[in-house]
């Protein structure tokens, strides 16, 4: 009874992180290259609507899915171009681009017949019957397991890439990385567009693989937990993934509580991952260690 | 070379560039760094007032052409939406009246925004401390006694408290923790959003009376009319409500005090330069700590205005992206609180003039969109220019090198 | 070296092109023309000298050599080819490499990281992008020992000395093995001992016949030109004033073609970068001679100082310094020996961990915003632009900021009291600006600093703290800085002045203290104090505690360990 009821929560957690564990492949990125963005909020909604409109016309939630991650990426051609190149401030930019991804997808939403798809459950023989893990881990909808591509990329990319180096370069001291000859503004505009990718695939994710449907503001602040995340994993990968997962699993209990039985507030527990998010910026801000140019945009000849 | 070159002039090259090790013992928010740095450019570049100007004019033009296209997408008639649009903003007197409500807590959001912004803070938490503000404005309306005068301003004093605690948290954590204030007053909007929903849902608390006979919703009492904000005429004819007169007089009273008071002088220096402010004497976490509040404050009030001028109740959705809204507007102003006035009125206008929308078929969210599109017609032409400047230059020179090559090699 | 060094053929190597060449490059920023038709030819194995004061257009020069900044004319030619070097890469692939004078280095990454960092060579596209860490490190590896500057290529940057810092710069250049190597001010960060050590390695550098390179070596330091240099070229304000043989120059005509008069080489001569002839022996009038007040009790004393970073660094490591009414006390040391840190306690910027800081013989809490500035300590930081200006609001909000009190009433500033005291202190301090109510940006480097002096002269400080009061300022101006610190002095205020500048610190000194790894390692009466004294007392930042108390000469063991360190 408890291993069943452990199972289920874990599995949720798993379902329910997965969104945000897409996403944070993104943000960890383009917060290595020092760049802050809250469009990240804009960029999964857009993901999700866009990934449902696709199945809804298509009838392939797949499909969907790339769809989702190209739309995301589209928002942060927009974000790099504002803040990258025409050096409007990122938190204005990101500001805007959510309240025009919000808008723009209810509107869509509601002036359109949507019918909800969702992307086929892998379900493993044999190890889905290992007790209290194995279902969790073997039974998930298909794009779930991408992440074991994911996020061993993501930190191949920043930690052992050319490419990567100089984003790390270009996230610490710009000015020293421009006279060594990287375009600066160019690599943060690619560590956007990867931001983008990434997060429209995970709120693609959350609609077609998590959800199976489409709801307005349906992120209801997802993208924020993980900017959150990424602090809380003081701008490591591992850690990231890890303020991910307690995230995921915070939302699973809100899930589960009830239906084990136990009466806990609603209001906390949907609550509950924010408030965690943000006692662990307290408890570990102090001890990160932060892009030294995170949020400083980059103009040759400014300091 | 993009847009101001003073730092490469040769009369101080030296100054100009810190290497890293210098740099100073306070931990700065990525996002205070970040908005203090680009909110200079943008004050110092961007060509001629009148260059900037036309281009507005342009991509406002666009940002409404855009606006068009959007509602011929969903089979609706720009003419008739816009036309519509106009009617309920600004069409009748009801509709004015309606509009200069909209605008009221707008411009409360919008002039507590210029004031943490100028500080180099910058606040993004507004949607959530306007509903603590109505949250605590509600409870001191609904269980109080008093003269109606008495009561009406208590509420309205402990709203802009009630914002201001909860902007409080925050700058707690920025100046004693390092907390980035962009992420934390993002996140305590759910806080904030689920703190109401709770007060709401609990009979002990604030959840309205239990009538026999009726569902009970999760909502508050209505407030008793006599403690709610007096109006100036008669429905169906022109209303001013006595919110928008309060919000006027605090944004000529706070854009005074930011550019002439002592006070005023020391916010605006920390949010330039937060050591040379240090160096001054302005304690940081002080001024910035204040400025932080003050923003909230403005909110909280925003919210009690909406309680006690619109709403008369408190509910879950009551604060109806009004925070958003209003931190928008601050940003179309530039963080000038009178210019706020301005952009609040025209942000008023859409979201009166949305409301009729659902009569053409249209969602209602085209405001969101409009307003959006709006933001980035009045702050991309500076950059713009710029950059196109910049461009300009760098193909000129780019040519003077090439003809110079040619010529050599010729 | 380990290669052997062929002779080059006079002849052939005249014969040839210069390596690099620049003809009539002309540069301008807005109304300011930073290089006028600037004609620059440096030949292989020669170390050539680009000599001129803060602003002559030196700088400007070499970013548009490197690619960092496109010229509005002229012509570069490799080989005499003539080339368009549009960005860094071009540069970088037509073997030009650049030494900057704020290093480019990353320094939260480790040594390798950094020399590959930028490479856009065939060889490292070959590998698709990936990175070869032990490949890397073989090759900093292999390129130190070439040059005889061994680095740890594991090191974090971060944790590494400047001298340390410049050599990985060094080799991150030398690796592309450019035959154009540029260095922009190279010594501002060393030591004498490693300045040495540095043209040692230029000179080994230019000696390999055909395949020698050519050096081009940027410096405002006289000695430092006539030092290490074969050829050099004098900028004056934009343009070549004069080409010369290092060899069949001197002191004299450097610094007269430099500032463009007859320089006395007395006074001026530390604003030039040369040691006076006559240090402060010879005061002038108004100065209080010898040691001013010498039983005065100190009106600014440190006492055991000490200032630990968030990184683990101790900046600032017990010290302990005083100083007495009307006297200058030089604070002498090679740059990131804790001067920022002492910058930034006294103003009021960093709260020290340990020690106390007294002014007038009361302890002030530097916990408090303001605390020194209204105890009287008047500073004019190392760093303007960071804080001492406010580079968006006027200059007479500058000249006002730190003492709104005298021009405002209880809630709001007076806004003619103002511009009232701005109008006057603009007045006496000369500084000229379009207007008032412009934005301090608009001001010259020279003018903006005369906006801190004013400014912090005129609260009337017991305390005056100028650290590098005078970098980035060309002749004029440093004289006069000079001329307003010995007036200050002798209005009875207590200077400190901090300086990387031997010369300059000389040439004002009461008193000269030498700081090396954060603390006070020894004083001098400037009588005593010679280059190579100061030299060995700033590398002997082992030897002991130092005794304030008692001005002396380095103990020997300091000076031995300085010199076999060496």
């Amino acid at each position: 009874m408890i291993l069943d009821d452990g199972s289920t929560i874990l599995s949720s957690a798993i379902r329910l992180a997965a969104p945000l564990a897409f996403a944070a492949c993104g943000e960890y990125l383009a917060e290595r290259a020092g760049t802050m963005n809250i469009s990240i909020e804009g960029m999964m909604i857009t993901g999700a609507f866009t990934a449902i409109a696709t199945s809804s016309a298509t009838g392939s939630a797949s499909l969907g899915l790339l769809i989702g991650a190209v739309a995301g990426l589209l928002v942060g051609l927009v974000h790099g171009n504002a803040s990258h190149r025409l050096a409007v401030n990122t938190f204005v930019v990101g500001l805007t681009l959510n309240v025009l991804a919000l808008g723009a997808t209810s509107f869509f939403h509601e002036s359109s017949e949507l019918t909800g798809h969702q992307v086929t459950q892998v379900s493993i023989p044999v190890l889905r019957d290992i007790p209290l893990v194995g279902e969790p881990l073997f039974v998930q909808r298909w794009p779930v397991y991408l992440l074991i591509v994911f996020i061993p990329l993501t930190w191949y990319l920043v930690e052992r890439t050319r490419w990567g180096l100089e984003l790390r370069a270009v996230g610490e001291n710009p000015q020293g990385a421009d006279v060594t000859g990287i375009r600066v503004n160019v690599r943060r505009r690619q560590a956007l567009l990867w931001c983008g990718l990434f997060s429209g695939l995970g709120g693609a994710h959350l609609a077609v693989g998590a959800v199976g449907s489409f709801n307005d503001n349906m992120t209801a602040g997802r993208g924020y937990l993980v900017i959150a995340a990424v602090i809380f994993g003081a701008w490591r990968l591992r850690g990231t993934m890890v303020g991910v997962a307690v995230f995921g699993f915070a939302d699973a209990l809100r899930l589960a509580l009830p239906a084990v039985g136990l009466r806990l507030n609603s209001q906390l527990l949907i609550a509950a991952p924010y408030l965690l998010a943000l006692a662990a910026m307290v408890a570990f801000v102090r001890r990160t260690r932060q892009p030294a140019a995170l949020g400083k945009p980059f103009t040759r000849g400014i300091v | 070379m993009s847009a101001p070159t003073r730092p490469d002039t040769p009369s101080g090259p030296g100054a100009s560039v810190g290497p890293s090790a210098s740099s100073g013992p306070g931990v700065l928010g990525s996002a205070d760094r970040a908005v203090r740095a680009l909110l200079a450019p943008t004050r110092n570049s961007g060509g001629s007032p009148l260059a900037v100007a036309a281009l507005t004019v342009v991509t406002v033009a666009a940002a409404l052409g855009i606006t068009a296209l959007l509602v011929a997408a969903v089979g609706g008639a720009p003419g008739k939406v816009f036309s519509s649009m106009i009617d309920g903003s600004v069409g009748s007197s009801s509709s004015l009246s309606q509009t200069l409500l909209e605008a009221t807590p707008l411009l409360l959001v919008a002039v507590g925004a210029c004031v943490s912004s100028r500080a180099g803070v910058f606040n993004i938490g507004q949607e959530g401390q306007l509903l603590i503000g109505a949250a605590v404005g509600a409870y001191v309306g609904l269980r109080t006694q008093g003269p109606p005068a008495l009561v009406l301003t208590m509420t309205l004093v402990c709203s802009a408290l009630g914002g201001a605690l909860w902007a409080a948290i925050p700058a707690v954590m920025r100046y004693r923790r390092g907390v980035d204030v962009v992420v934390s007053t993002l996140l305590m909007i759910f806080l904030a959003e689920q703190l109401v929903s709770f007060v709401v849902s609990q009979p002990a608390l604030l959840q309205e009376t239990r009538v026999a006979g009726q569902v009970v919703a999760p909502q508050s009492d209505a407030l008793a009319p006599s403690f709610r904000l007096p109006m100036i005429g008669d429905y169906p004819g022109f209303t001013l409500g006595a919110g928008a007169i309060i919000a006027l007089a605090l944004a000529v009273v706070v854009s005074l005090l930011l550019s002439r008071s002592r006070w005023g002088f020391k916010v605006r220096m920390l949010g330039h330069n937060p050591l040379a402010a240090r160096h001054a004497g302005v304690r940081e976490a002080t001024f910035g700590g204040v400025a932080l509040a003050i923003s909230g404050a403005f909110s909280g009030l925003a919210g009690g205005v909406v309680l006690t001028g619109e709403v008369y109740r408190l509910q879950p959705g009551m604060s109806d992206n009004y925070g958003w809204d209003g931190l928008l507007v601050a940003l179309v102003a530039r963080d000038k609180p009178i210019a706020a006035v301005i952009t609040a009125l025209l942000f008023g206008a859409l979201r009166s003039g949305g409301g009729v929308l659902a009569s053409t078929g249209v969602p209602a969210y085209l405001i969101d969109i409009t307003q959006a599109l709006l933001v980035f017609a009045f702050v991309l032409p500076p950059a713009l220019l710029a950059l196109w400047r910049a461009a300009a230059g760098r193909r000129r020179q780019a040519a003077v090198a090439r003809a110079a090559v040619a010529g050599a090699a010729a | 070296m380990t290669q052997t060094p062929r002779l080059t053929d006079p002849a052939a190597s005249a014969a040839r092109a210069p390596a690099i060449e620049l003809r009539g490059i002309t540069k301008r920023y807005g109304q300011v023309v930073a290089c006028d038709g600037v004609d620059l030819a440096v030949r292989r194995g020669e170390i050539h000298g680009l000599l001129g004061e803060n602003g002559a257009g030196k700088s400007t020069l070499m970013k548009v050599l490197s690619g960092l900044v496109r010229p509005d004319g002229g012509l570069i030619l490799r080989d005499g080819e003539p080339i368009d070097v549009a960005d860094p890469h071009v540069a970088a692939r037509m073997g030009v490499g650049m030494v900057h004078q704020h290093f480019s280095l990353i320094g939260a990454l480790t040594v390798w990281e950094n020399v590959i960092l930028g490479d856009d060579s065939p060889a490292g596209r070959r590998r698709g992008g990936r990175l070869s860490r032990d490949a890397a490190c073989a090759e900093v590896v292999r390129v130190g020992e070439r040059y005889g500057i061994p680095v740890d290529p594991l090191a974090t940057v971060d944790s590494l000395s400047a001298g340390e810092r410049q050599r990985v710069e060094i080799i991150k250049c030398l690796r592309k093995d450019p035959d154009v190597l540029v260095l922009d001010e190279p010594t501002s960060v060393l030591s004498m001992a490693e300045s040495r050590e540095l043209f040692a390695v230029l000179r080994g550098a230019v000696t390999g016949g055909d395949e020698a390179k050519a050096v081009v070596l940027i410096s405002h330091k006289l000695a430092e030109i006539l030092a290490a240099t074969d050829r050099v070229t004098v900028l004056r304000r934009g343009r070549v004033v004069a080409r010369l043989d290092t060899r069949g120059t001197d002191a004299a005509t450097l610094a007269r073609e430099m500032v463009g008069r007859e320089v006395s080489l007395g006074e001026e001569a530390a604003a030039l970068g040369l040691t006076p002839v006559a240090p402060a022996a010879d005061p002038p009038e108004g100065h209080p001679g010898g040691a001013p007040a010498a039983g005065a009790a100190p009106v600014l004393e440190l006492d055991g100082v000490t200032l630990r970073s968030p990184t683990g660094a101790t900046p600032l490591d017990g010290f302990t310094l005083s100083v007495r009414p009307g006297e200058i006390v030089g604070l002498y040391g090679v740059e990131g020996n804790g001067q920022s840190a002492l910058g930034d306690v006294l103003a009021g910027l960093a709260v020290p961990d340990a020690g106390a800081v007294r002014v007038a013989g009361q302890a002030v809490d530097p916990r408090r915003p303001g605390a020194l500035h209204a105890a009287g300590v008047g500073v004019i930081p190392e760093d303007r632009h960071r804080s001492g200006v406010v580079l968006d609001m006027s200059v007479a909000d500058n000249l006002v900021m730190t003492d709104l009190g005298p021009v405002s009433g209880r809630l709001f500033v007076n806004r003619r009291r103002q511009r009232a005291h701005a109008a006057q202190l603009a007045e006496r301090f000369a500084i000229s600006c379009p207007s008032l109510d412009a934005p301090l940006r608009t001001l010259s480097g020279g003018n903006q600093q005369r906006v801190v002096l004013a400014r912090e002269l005129s609260a009337q400080p017991a305390v005056l703290v100028a650290a590098q009061p005078t970098r980035g300022l060309d002749v004029g101006a440093i004289e006069g800085m000079y001329a307003e610190l010995r007036a200050a002095a002798a209005a009875g205020v207590a200077v400190l002045l901090v300086s990387t500048e031997l010369e300059e610190v000389m040439a004002l000194s009461h008193r000269i203290a030498v700081i090396s790894a954060g603390r006070m390692v020894g004083e001098l009466a400037p009588t005593e104090a010679d280059a190579e004294r100061l030299g060995l007392l700033v590398g002997g930042g082992a030897a002991g505690p130092p005794a304030p108390s008692a001005p002396s000469a380095p103990p020997p063991s300091s000076a031995a360990a300085a010199g076999s360190a060496r």
